[in-house]
């Protein structure tokens, strides 16, 4: 084919310019589609007689929910996604990001338009100084972060949940990766922490572990339940996993700090409502799911029921999915001033 | 002096080895007793002054991207060009426009013209292949998001062959210009993929642009070095002769020079191409969308399964890309065809085309071709599958892999890490550039010594020693497996394609694809991060060490069979020694290998450098930590590049 | 054809390779052996003050063993390497003088060269191989083929045409590459040791084919050898190389009868006279009229082509030369060079 290789390559083009031209000419199921989903509201509005609510939404557009790694934040954006795609008809992107900085960024380049669940403690303000994000309120959720232990030790040692005399066990906490010191173990690297604060402060014996993930945190609570081994790690609420394994937390002196920079390592973290955070561009588009996004709220608990099922091992989807039939006020408040409901 | 030593000193102590083992010794005795003295060992979230300057630079950087005009009138201007570059791609494999049910084609559509296409470039087996596998995608329930890692490595890699190919035929032709690449070539080559990301999303944000130009940045040096190597290897017979014949540099070039490097050209578009997509992958951390996706979301949710299954969907894409092309050189060193074989083939040709148009017109309007039907959808008993060797795997073998790992912890990384992290600093120093002198010569341990002051400056020093402890102890692991399996797959032709298909799986899965399962045997330990890095560096370390003894002139080994050598004899006194070259590159490789991993082994918890990396990208407060620690790894993978070099030139 | 102008006229012609080569030629160092040049300036002298003409039509051999610089002269002669000094004139142009695209021309349609290892172009079919310096000159396509199948007629390719160049033997390839030399009808033709490469038999054959096509097309040839016997049997002149300088120049019969060195004696005396030798070089003039009756040798016969009938005949044979009877060679002529070989042989 050498001599002809190239001859025949140029012929490849216009080969597929022909078939995308041909393929133009016929009915699209994209065209279908649209008209299925018209056909569908038409039926459906003249079942529930809300015609003229139908009629006035309007246009949604394409956006892109930032996804973070772990399960709570799941649960969230999958509920915000599902009434915004089945509401509203918009084309929601999921994106798999790291948290703060990343995502951030990625909401500057126009790469995604909605953070729902926002523990970065006002990370983002430069962000915001620069035009590029919003605050679009909080969404109902209060983060907890503390240290936390497998039941058994809190029976068995009543004073390990005092986080002043946490040295008096740092030998039941020894493991290979930290020697002669106690594993304090923390989460992935952008998680908002002050464990080494903490163990500076209190010239505790213990070594910072990074585990990497939340999958890792719950893999080492759920060990030292079922196995009855030491583990001092970071959780937070809301997460459902605290409803399944008993862990007890370690407490520290009350909080008296917001910004960790400014933490000083003696008190224990905050209580923090959680932030939703838009883009500048979603919030001046008009689009109902700005209002969407900007309405949503809901509860710990409410976050944790569908996180439970994620876990358990429905998708995100069918989670969400039996969450919003399961919860039409809630999810019809969210919906308001965009002109369309759910039923 | 010499003459002195040469008489004086007895024999065994003119050998290297010698020294460095009582090197370690007095290092190791050296480390116990001055045991956690200026260690330089600092929090995570501690800033020294140089991380501090780096940390304003960025946020000045930061502040700069909404008005400085080489942001407005350059940066962002080429990170939107790109951008909309890929988009278009997407829109038509991947990505829906607002309100659609399909990108342009459906996937009955796509499958046909992946089909007809490596039919067209090589041949029709081939092509089934490829159809299956891209199939494959989609019954791993992986379609979309393998159309969109196709769509982000398509368009990076047309971006990279259109940067290196004319770059890399200058750099065939011309010597000045081969110069001049060269160094950024080489540390292109050594430059971890985790370190290019941060100060890319400084300057271009996270996104797909992004995402394509850190591929880029990966892939377009490869495509340099193979085109350069196309060029500059070619016979200089039909060269010379074409001169004599009176053509200018343009005819040489176009008729003689390019025609003929076509095949090895091809080569380094099926190695860029194979690059990109394993980068596309890992750059799911800076917001590409893709296969990366479903590993990252595993990775921190808990989802074995289904990271595995995006996993192999990402080998299948890998296969299909790297057979198609791989079809395509060895099509293009065929004899062309004539006469009825012709005819036929172009028939065939033919009727493949008209059956595409026919499938691409049915997958936009026939609903089963256009979206992958649900019904042979099994990414989720796939990924339950998955989940269940893994929970089968983890809880038979718990005690086995927890104590394998905490015996291998006490006895071999911390006594190693207590050696290069908690001994004084100034100890290591000194200690690791005499070993680089007696190894590699006074030039290297100097420039070893510099480097790591340097380390030492940016005020990383503690946290590069604990991640190039975890490198030394995985490149150690990697090389005895590189040369078991290595010597035995270079003599044994058998062995070797039963080993082939690992290789080949082990070299085109992404590094971070492993990361989910390791974790589940291993947890969060520096133990499963050095477990990511063998796995990763092994295939490339045995390919080279294979490649090596079977290049031992088949001669000498029958020599030393004739004298009457042993098979154990044969192997360390004639082959081992005679590929004493390639030993040394595939240490060399697999020390590059295990470091690009290694640092990734932040994500599961290895800590090092890595972890500071990436709780850079997500605090932005941090962010000058981050990129201090990227330049740490730059300079780490500079000394144990050049260490490496040197030992193998004096040898 | 003019007989008083050569066709190539070369004169103290110097390529230095080495960190100074501007720095040798007319300085006293140029007088070192190669060894003293090396260790005192870090050169060496490849081409070294070569000068010699060459006829029209004739075949001009340059002998020498690897490294002797032969290959390197070749390449300077058409600037494929620019030499360092020196003159070159090839039909009366001023090779060095001529500009890069002057240069090209005079490539593309006065000289041409065949290489050692063919140097084909491995993507293209026989004639586009053939075709090549036609199609760099701008020549249409059809104009270009049918002169690249007469070429290919003429050097025994036919239907060949549409082959690849692996697809050949070592041979046929070669004669690509001559075929490839004669497309543009040049007027004068680089050899550079066309033959080395192809196995022993082959090689003879393709020597009869130079001295055939030489024949029928009289073309000027530099011809590059390392091996004496095809220089003999094909060059008109043989130059004998050696380290970079050309140590003689003669005809077969001068160097093999006159070798002005112990070099080329050692060379020669390896070749069997009756081999080299002509039968105007052993001729004794008739002296007593005592001449065979049959028919006359053409004067330049090799010795050894003619034995069967000189011993064959009890008288000797005269000899020819340009219809003039020159002399006769009888058996004693011939016994007498026969005795020297066996000698020769004896002796080694």
């Amino acid at each position: 084919m050498r001599r002809n290789l190239t001859k025949r390559m140029a012929v490849l083009p216009l080969l597929a310019a022909a078939g995308l031209v041909l393929a133009g000419c016929g009915d699209s199921v994209n065209d279908a589609a649209t008209e299925t989903a018209t056909e569908e509201a038409a039926v459906a509005t003249e079942e529930e007689a809300a015609t003229e609510e139908a009629a006035e939404v309007a246009a949604c557009g394409d956006w892109a929910i930032a996804m973070h790694g772990w399960v709570g934040y799941t649960a969230s954006a999958q509920v915000v996604a599902e009434v915004a795609q089945d509401a509203l008809g918009c084309t929601i992107e999921q994106t798999q990001l790291e948290e703060a900085g990343v995502s951030y960024d990625a909401m500057e380049a126009g790469s995604i338009d909605v953070i729902v669940e926002d523990w970065g403690g006002g990370r983002w303000q430069e962000w915001v100084d620069r035009g590029a994000i919003q605050e679009v309120g909080t969404n109902g959720n209060v983060g907890l972060i503390g240290m936390y232990v497998p039941q058994w030790m809190a029976d068995e040692y009543p004073d390990i949940t005092d986080g002043t005399k946490l040295n008096d066990y740092a030998d039941l906490f020894q493991t290979p990766e930290t020697g002669d010191k106690g594993a304090w173990y923390e989460g992935p690297p952008g998680y908002t922490t002050i464990g080494e604060k903490i163990i500076d402060a209190y010239g505790l014996n213990y070594q910072v572990v990074s585990t990497g993930s939340e999958a890792a945190l719950i893999e080492l609570f759920t060990q030292a339940a079922d196995n009855k081994t030491a583990a001092l790690g970071y959780f937070y609420e809301p997460q459902n996993f605290l409803a399944q394994v008993d862990l007890a937390r370690v407490n520290f002196p009350a909080n008296d700090w917001t910004d960790p920079a400014e933490a000083s390592g003696l008190t224990d973290y905050p209580e923090s409502p959680l932030m939703k955070l838009a883009t500048t561009e979603l919030v001046e588009s008009g689009s109902p799911f700005a209002t969407l996004v900007a309405n949503f709220n809901w509860t710990n608990d409410d976050q944790n029921m569908v996180a439970a099922d994620i876990e358990g091992g429905m998708t995100p989807q069918e989670a969400a999915q039996k969450w919003i039939a399961a919860n039409k006020d809630t999810v019809n408040s969210w919906l308001a001033g965009t002109g369309a409901s759910i039923s | 002096m010499k003459a002195w030593i040469d008489t004086h000193v007895p024999d065994f102590l003119h050998r290297k080895w010698v020294w460095i083992v009582g090197l370690l010794i007095v290092w190791f005795a050296l480390g116990r007793i001055f045991k956690g003295v200026h260690t330089l060992d600092i929090g995570n979230s501690e800033d020294t002054p140089t991380t501090e300057v780096l940390g304003q630079f960025a946020a000045n950087i930061r502040a700069a991207r909404a008005e400085n005009p080489i942001f407005v009138y350059i940066f962002n201007p080429f990170r939107q060009g790109i951008e909309s570059f890929v988009e278009v791609i997407r829109a038509v494999i991947s990505d829906p426009a607002p309100g659609a049910l399909i990108p342009v084609i459906g996937w009955f559509g796509i499958l046909a013209i992946i089909g007809f296409l490596v039919f067209a470039t090589s041949n029709w087996r081939t092509s089934l292949l490829s159809m299956v596998l891209i199939f494959g995608c989609g019954v791993l329930g992986m379609w979309t998001y393998s159309m969109d890692t196709l769509a982000l490595t398509l368009g990076a890699v047309v971006l990279s062959l259109a940067i290196a190919l004319p770059i890399g035929i200058w750099a065939g032709l011309n010597d000045r210009v081969m110069r001049a690449v060269r160094p950024v070539l080489d540390l292109a080559q050594i430059l971890p993929t985790l370190v290019y990301l941060a100060p890319l999303a400084l300057v271009f944000l996270i996104g797909i642009a992004a995402s394509t130009i850190a591929t880029m940045i990966y892939s377009i040096p490869i495509g340099i070095r193979i085109t350069a190597h196309a060029i500059r290897s070619l016979q200089n017979g039909p060269i010379e002769a074409a001169e004599s014949m009176g053509s200018t540099r343009w005819q040489k070039l176009t008729k003689v020079q390019l025609p003929m490097a076509k095949r090895t050209i091809i080569l380094g578009v099926n190695q860029t191409t194979l690059a990109a997509l394993s980068f596309v992958v890992i750059a799911a951390l800076i917001g590409a969308p893709g296969l990366g996706e479903p590993v990252l979301q595993a990775l921190s949710i808990r989802n074995i399964g289904d990271g595995v299954t995006a996993g192999l969907a990402v080998v299948f894409l890998a296969i299909m890309l790297d057979r198609s092309t791989t079809a395509a050189v060895a099509r293009s060193n065929q004899i062309p065809l004539t006469g009825k074989p012709l005819l036929i083939r172009r028939l065939s040709l033919g009727a493949a085309a008209i059956a595409t148009i026919v499938a691409v017109m049915m997958s936009r309007q026939q609903l089963w071709a256009a979206i992958f039907p649900e019904t042979l959808n099994f990414r989720e008993p796939i990924g339950d599958w998955f989940d269940a060797i893994t929970e089968w795997f983890t809880t038979t073998f718990y005690f086995l892999t927890t104590s394998f790992n905490e015996v291998f912890t006490l006895n071999i990384l911390n006594p190693i890490e207590y050696l290069l992290a908690d001994a004084p600093w100034y100890l290591t120093i000194i200690m690791i550039s005499v070993i680089a002198a007696i190894i590699g010569g006074r030039a290297v341990a100097v420039l070893s010594a510099v480097l790591l002051l340097l380390i030492v400056w940016i005020g990383l020093w503690n946290d590069t020693m604990i991640t190039l402890t975890q490198v030394l102890i995985a490149t150690t692991i990697v090389m005895v497996i590189g040369v078991v399996l290595g010597v035995a797959a270079g003599r044994n032709e058998k062995f070797e394609r039963v080993l082939k298909p690992f290789l080949d799986a082990g070299q085109t899965l992404p590094a971070f694809v492993y990361l989910v399962p390791v974790l589940a045997l291993f947890g969060p330990t520096r133990f499963a991060a050095i477990v990511c890095g063998v796995f990763y560096a092994a295939p490339v370390v045995v390919r080279v060490v294979a490649d090596g003894v079977r290049g031992v002139p088949k001669e000498m080994v029958e020599a030393a069979i004739s004298s009457g050598s042993s098979t154990t004899q044969v192997v360390t006194k004639v082959q081992l020694p005679a590929s004493k070259k390639s030993l040394l590159l595939g240490a060399n490789q697999g020390l590059i290998f295990v470091l690009a991993v290694v640092v990734i082994g932040g994500l599961v918890g290895a800590g090092g450098l890595g972890y500071l990396v990436l709780q850079g990208a997500s605090k932005p407060e941090l962010q000058g930590k981050g990129l201090a620690a990227g330049l740490a790894i730059v300079l780490l993978g500079i000394v144990m590049d050049r260490i490496a070099h040197a030992s193998a030139r004096r040898s | 054809m003019t007989t008083s102008d050569p066709a190539i006229s070369v004169r103290n012609l110097w390529k230095v390779f080495g960190p100074t080569p501007n720095a040798i030629v007319g300085t006293p160092d140029a007088k070192l052996s190669r060894p003293e040049l090396l260790e005192k300036t870090g050169c060496v002298a490849a081409v070294n003050n070569v000068s010699f003409d060459v006829a029209d039509g004739e075949v001009f051999v340059v002998m020498g063993l690897s490294g002797s610089g032969k290959s390197t002269l070749v390449r300077c002669l058409t600037r494929l390497i620019e030499p360092t000094s020196g003159e070159v004139f090839i039909e009366g142009e001023d090779i060095l003088a001529a500009s890069k695209a002057r240069l090209r021309e005079l490539r593309r349609t006065k000289f041409s060269m065949v290489f050692q290892h063919f140097g084909l172009l491995p993507h293209r079919s026989i004639i586009d191989n053939i075709a090549y310096s036609l199609e760099v000159n701008g020549v249409k396509k059809n104009k270009r083929h049918a002169r690249a199948n007469e070429v290919i007629e003429l050097v025994g390719l036919t239907g060949y045409a549409n082959h690849y160049p692996e697809q050949l033997s070592g041979g046929m390839q070669q004669r690509v590459g001559l075929a490839r030399a004669l497309a543009v009808d040049p007027e004068v033709m680089f050899l550079d040791e066309p033959f080395s490469a192809l196995d022993p038999l082959i090689r003879r054959d393709m020597q009869n084919e130079i001295v055939r096509l030489h024949d029928d097309l009289n073309k000027t040839m530099v011809f590059i050898t390392h091996d004496l016997a095809e220089a003999m049997r094909i060059g008109d002149r043989i130059a004998i190389m050696r380290d970079g300088a050309i140590v003689q120049v003669g005809t077969p019969t001068e160097l093999v009868l006159n070798p002005a060195d112990d070099y080329v004696a050692d060379f020669t005396n390896d070749i069997p006279k009756s081999h080299v030798l002509r039968v105007a070089d052993i001729a004794v003039p008739i002296t007593d009229g005592h001449v065979s009756t049959s028919q006359p040798i053409p004067h330049d016969a090799i010795v050894r082509s003619i034995m069967h009938r000189v011993m064959s005949d009890p008288d000797p044979i005269s000899i020819v030369k340009n219809g003039q009877i020159i002399g006769c060679v009888g058996r004693d002529e011939l016994l007498t060079v026969f005795a020297e070989d066996v000698n020769e042989e004896l002796n080694a």
